[in-house]
């Protein structure tokens, strides 16, 4: 009996932080489906009248096109760009002798460029960046996030590759492949699965930054969709409808990414410390 | 690189390829990363030595710019009330974190839509979190004031007094990040061999001190890993309370990079916002060290 | 990008000469270089996508604001029609757009030939040289402007406190006012027998007819920053005080400025309770929902409140001049056009900007949807005035406008006075008591920063 009740707690508790947990995500798609008049009209949890015109001012009126397309082109080739630089010095870490210098000092300066916050980076990186005229570019985005992103890739991919037996490999060089043919025939396939959840770890992370686009970005020729975001809170205007619509766009391809990798999590959010 | 080696003799070219490859493939890494570190925060701790005005570099200032921050009171505040939000947030996470975590390490129905369910806030960019938190503490169109409303608050809007804006802020910070405790602690907790809670069980523990003996001690690598993210991460907050709040009312909400982020691009003053930047760099050194220390990883000593 | 491979370069060199078991290093660098370099080739593509230096197209760069719709809908449209001479229109909020201008200007990037700004930003853009000197373009100015609304556009200013740096330098024009942007009252006349002209007269209106929360005497917005400032000048003016005095020092914490705040905090009883987070839109709400009874406010307005899609008393909501005390002191805050020093078609600019403040295109402009004009004969014009009720008071408003400080450090002093204020009003909202001495200790302290920041930044005293 006593155990029964508690159970019925337990279950009450967690039914609780799932109220909890997501309201703010019910909020802002019902708000994202009203009009206006519905918006300002008082307390309602199911739009009315649905109406899907908020998103179709977000692409007629506010850019939502090009933001989209910068995040999509950025993304793109920002992770694409780290998992190659990346992958390889992952590879390379765990091939090094456990424990040597070189190692764990590698390991410790990736991860120290990992954990700095981004407003330490974001003005020397603007005064930089227009040195070289790389202001408001998809360039300069991308060259910045690949590199960020590089210590993230190499963390979690040599946790990744440490997992892989060594002597699957080792049997491969003996058959007379190179290291990089080894990496390339045998460790690469066996780490995809890993490649894979560290691509997506990355998509998020790129897409979801705001601060460094903000600060290095200034028309739709360059912003990214968090930007976008924002500018439709204005000092003028504050457009709620769009704005709730544009937070469903900014959150909708990231959650689903993040449901692909769910099982990783833990190791995504520690770069391989815990799993 | 291959060809490079190419004249050498046989046996030999093969031991270099052997024992440079792997160094070999840390060099374009080492390189991307020095760029987007070591060489923008060199160029910074020389822009907070000049002066700028108008965005204009008016030549070197010494050590003016680090003397003028350490005497406006506006930084001043603005470091205190980020020590406290990063202090609040990361308790109140924490313990939440463990709870939670608690909770879901048995045997439920459903285990996996619970974790869902829970993670979700984490996944989100923190600028839509923002948007989401601005939707609910409007005062016109919000759900927040009507809520409080029913509990018996009246006539306060959560935006628009000092504490409270610095609690909704912390509070929408809760909410993001209580799912990264969770999940970490979860995976500590997952872990810990079942057998010795058993027995002392047996033994007629209590439930408490089953948590304060057995769970907490094999618990508290993970807490302390999860514990040094988490403060690293808060540190750095400026996504979501720029959305929110811009800092105000007044500065109650002004975090450091708030306001080292408006000296630096509204003010113009990238000088002083870098000399701000170098010595919050300094602080974040130090808590990396320790997480460094800490966390001690490696392939093979995890 | 370029200093990358430069760095590539060089190691590898570098590694040559110094190393005689070179093969090793040699590969490093190769290595490095073969890496990199595919990866920056492909992604060159996509850099300076924005710099087209067409002769035949102009770019303009914007904040939202409803006075700029006709502008964009109406007026941008005519002009590529009329000359064949393409605009692209980016408009985003405020705060971005005034860091996204400024960058793209200090940094030439190009992205954009022409600047609509708030004329407070007009220092810091001429004296960074962030826009270019319009005199210099040889810009034709029509003598046909209102004064108070060109000299916004001065660098240094014509008028006012002036900076020991620019002391003597000669003023030149650079930016030209388009919208004569302006603060007004509005007032539903259903509450008032005539125009309020004081401030006691809405006070006594207010504590007669109010009902909050279904009818509010007064609204304002109270966001700290740039908002609550605006709120706050018209007061500060009509009591005689200063936002900052010929020498620079603050004007606002003596007895006028503190009764002007006090003023303000004497309508906290009839006001809606969360205005210390109000910005324009939550502001103008109320007023547009019949819940309201005045309020200052820009022109931009003026769009909205005959709109019925927005407002639920259209035809019921006149305008005046800002209430006086000693006398009325609207803030002017034009929005005013400057062209960018990396402009691709400076040129091209200069002809669409002459073309849009010539007396012609200026009265049309008034007669789209009654927008401020910059032009005497626009604003005066009796036929227009009688279809656009707010004209006549725009045009008064205008000439007795009070500018804010022109220095490039106004940013900063809208910060720290508009922080200090809205504490102020909040402290004033949650004690609905004590209002002097909040009024008082917050000016002084907002004063006491403002000096404390112009000593450091030297160039002032």
């Amino acid at each position: 009996m006593k155990r029964r009740s508690r159970r019925a707690l337990i279950y009450l508790a967690l039914v609780a932080a799932q109220v909890f947990a997501l309201f703010p995500f019910w909020w802002m798609i019902t708000t994202s489906l009203k009009h206006q008049v519905e918006i300002f009209g008082g307390l309602e949890f199911l739009p009315q009248a649905p109406t899907l015109d908020n998103f179709a001012a977000l692409f007629d009126r506010y850019n939502f096109g090009p933001f989209l397309a910068n995040s999509l082109l950025v993304v793109a080739f920002s992770v694409a760009g780290s998992l190659l630089l990346g992958t390889p010095a992952a590879y390379a870490l765990t091939k090094l002798p456990t424990e040597s210098w070189l190692q764990r000092q590698a390991l410790i300066v990736v991860l120290l460029v990992r954990m700095l916050p981004a407003i330490l980076l974001v003005i020397p990186f603007y005064l930089v960046l227009a040195n070289y005229g790389l202001l408001n570019t998809r360039l300069g985005l991308i060259l910045v996030y690949t590199g960020l992103n590089t210590g993230f890739v190499i963390w979690l991919m040599q946790s990744f590759l440490a997992e892989i037996p060594r002597d699957i490999e080792e049997a491969a060089l003996v058959d007379g492949d190179s290291r990089l043919s080894a990496l390339r025939r045998i460790v690469l396939p066996l780490a995809a699965p890993g490649l894979a959840a560290t691509a997506i770890f990355s998509v998020i992370n790129i897409y979801n930054d705001f601060l460094i686009a903000l600060t290095m970005t200034s028309t739709p020729d360059a912003q990214t969709i968090p930007v976008g975001v924002s500018t439709l809170i204005g000092k003028i205007q504050i457009q709620w409808g769009p704005m709730a619509a544009a937070g469903v766009v900014g959150a909708l391809p990231i959650i689903v990414f993040a449901l692909i990798v769910q099982r990783h999590f833990v190791r995504g959010l520690t770069l391989g410390a815990v799993k | 690189m291959v060809t490079a080696g190419a004249a050498r003799p046989r046996p030999r070219r093969r031991r270099a390829a052997f024992i440079a490859g792997p160094h070999v493939l840390l060099v374009p890494a080492a390189i991307a990363l020095a760029a987007v570190s070591v060489y923008p925060l060199a160029y910074g701790i020389v822009a907070s030595l000049r002066q700028y005005r108008y965005g204009l570099d008016m030549g070197f200032a010494g050590a003016d710019n680090y003397l003028n921050v350490l005497q406006d009171a506006t930084f001043l505040t603005a470091l205190g009330t980020t020590a406290k939000y990063v202090v609040l947030c990361v308790l109140i996470e924490t313990l939440l974190g463990l709870g939670l975590a608690l909770l879901v390490n048995r045997q439920l129905v459903g285990t996996g839509l619970w974790r869902i369910g829970i993670i979700l806030p984490m996944t989100v960019a923190p600028v839509v979190v923002g948007v989401m938190w601005r939707l609910i503490y409007a005062s016109d169109i919000g759900i927040a004031d009507p809520v409080l409303g029913l509990l018996g608050v009246h006539g306060v809007h959560v935006l628009g007094g000092e504490s409270s804006a610095f609690l909704g802020v912390v509070l929408l910070d809760v909410w993001e990040w209580t799912p990264l405790m969770f999940l970490i602690l979860l995976a500590g907790l997952q872990t810990i061999p079942q057998e010795p809670l058993e027995a002392a069980v047996m033994d007629g523990a209590s439930a408490l001190r089953v948590f304060f003996d057995h769970v907490l001690p094999m618990l508290r690598p993970v807490l302390f890993v999860a514990i040094v993210l988490r403060t690293i991460d808060a540190l750095g907050t400026f996504d979501q309370v720029y959305v929110l709040t811009r800092g105000g009312p007044g500065v109650s909400t002004q975090l450091f990079s708030i306001y080292a982020y408006n000296t630096a691009f509204l003010f113009t003053q990238e000088g002083r916002a870098m000399a701000m930047v170098v010595l919050l760099l300094a602080a974040v050194l130090v808590l990396a060290g320790i997480a460094i220390r800490l966390v001690r990883l490696g392939p093979g000593t995890r | 990008m370029a200093h990358k491979e430069e760095d590539v370069k060089s190691e590898s060199i570098l590694s040559r000469q110094l190393s005689r078991r070179s093969v090793l290093k040699a590969g490093l660098a190769g290595a490095a270089g073969l890496s990199v370099a595919p990866f920056l080739d492909a992604c060159s593509t996509f850099s300076s996508s924005s710099s087209s230096g067409s002769t035949n197209k102009i770019v303009i760069g914007t904040f939202q604001d409803n006075a700029m719709v006709p502008f964009r809908d109406v007026f941008v449209k005519r002009f590529q029609s009329e000359t064949g001479i393409k605009v692209q229109y980016n408009e985003t909020n405020y705060d971005a757009w005034y860091q996204n201008s400024k960058n793209d200007g200090l940094h030439k990037t190009g992205a954009y030939d022409i600047y609509v700004m708030d004329d407070n930003w007009v220092p810091e853009f001429a004296a960074g040289k962030v826009i270019q000197s319009l005199d210099k373009l040889g810009f034709k100015v029509n003598p046909d402007i209102l004064a108070n609304g060109l000299n916004q556009g001065y660098w240094p200013p014509k008028t006012g406190a002036k900076m020991k740096a620019f002391a003597n330098a000669q003023p030149e024009l650079y930016a030209i006012v388009i919208i004569d942007d302006v603060e007004i009252l509005y007032y539903n006349k259903q509450y008032f027998d005539g125009a309020p002209k004081t401030w006691d007269d809405i006070a006594q209106a207010a504590q007669s007819k109010s009902k909050p929360p279904s009818l509010y005497g007064w609204s304002a917005r109270g966001v700290k920053g740039n908002p609550i400032v605006q709120t706050y000048l018209p007061l500060l003016n009509s009591y005689g005080g200063n936002f900052v005095n010929q020498d620079w020092s603050p004007g606002f914490a003596g007895p006028e400025g503190v009764a002007a705040l006090e003023r303000l905090f004497s309508f906290i009883p009839y006001m809606p309770s969360g205005s210390a987070e109000f910005d324009t839109d939550q502001e103008v709400q109320v007023l547009l929902q019949g819940q309201c009874m005045a309020l200052t406010e820009y022109t931009g307005l003026t769009h909205q409140v005959d709109d019925p899609a927005a407002s639920k008393v259209s035809g019921q909501i006149n305008m005046a001049a800002t209430p006086s005390q000693e006398k009325s002191g609207p803030a002017i805050g034009t929005f005013i056009c400057g062209i960018a020093s990396g402009a691709p078609n400076p040129q091209g600019a200069k002809k669409f900007l002459e073309w849009f403040t010539s007396s012609p295109v200026q009265i049309d402009f008034a007669k789209t949807n009654g927008s401020a004009a910059v032009t005497g004969s626009a604003l005066t014009d009796k036929t227009i005035s009688s279809q656009y009720r707010w004209l006549p008071a725009i045009a008064d408003a205008v000439n007795n406008s009070v500018a804010k400080p022109h220095t490039p450090d106004e940013p900063k002093f809208e910060d720290i006075l508009g922080t200090r204020l809205n504490e102020a009003l909040v402290q004033a909202l949650s004690k609905k008591s004590g209002y002097r001495s909040i009024a008082s200790q917050k000016l002084t302290q907002a004063a006491n920063e403002i000096t404390a920041y112009l000593k450091q930044q030297g160039g002032y005293f």
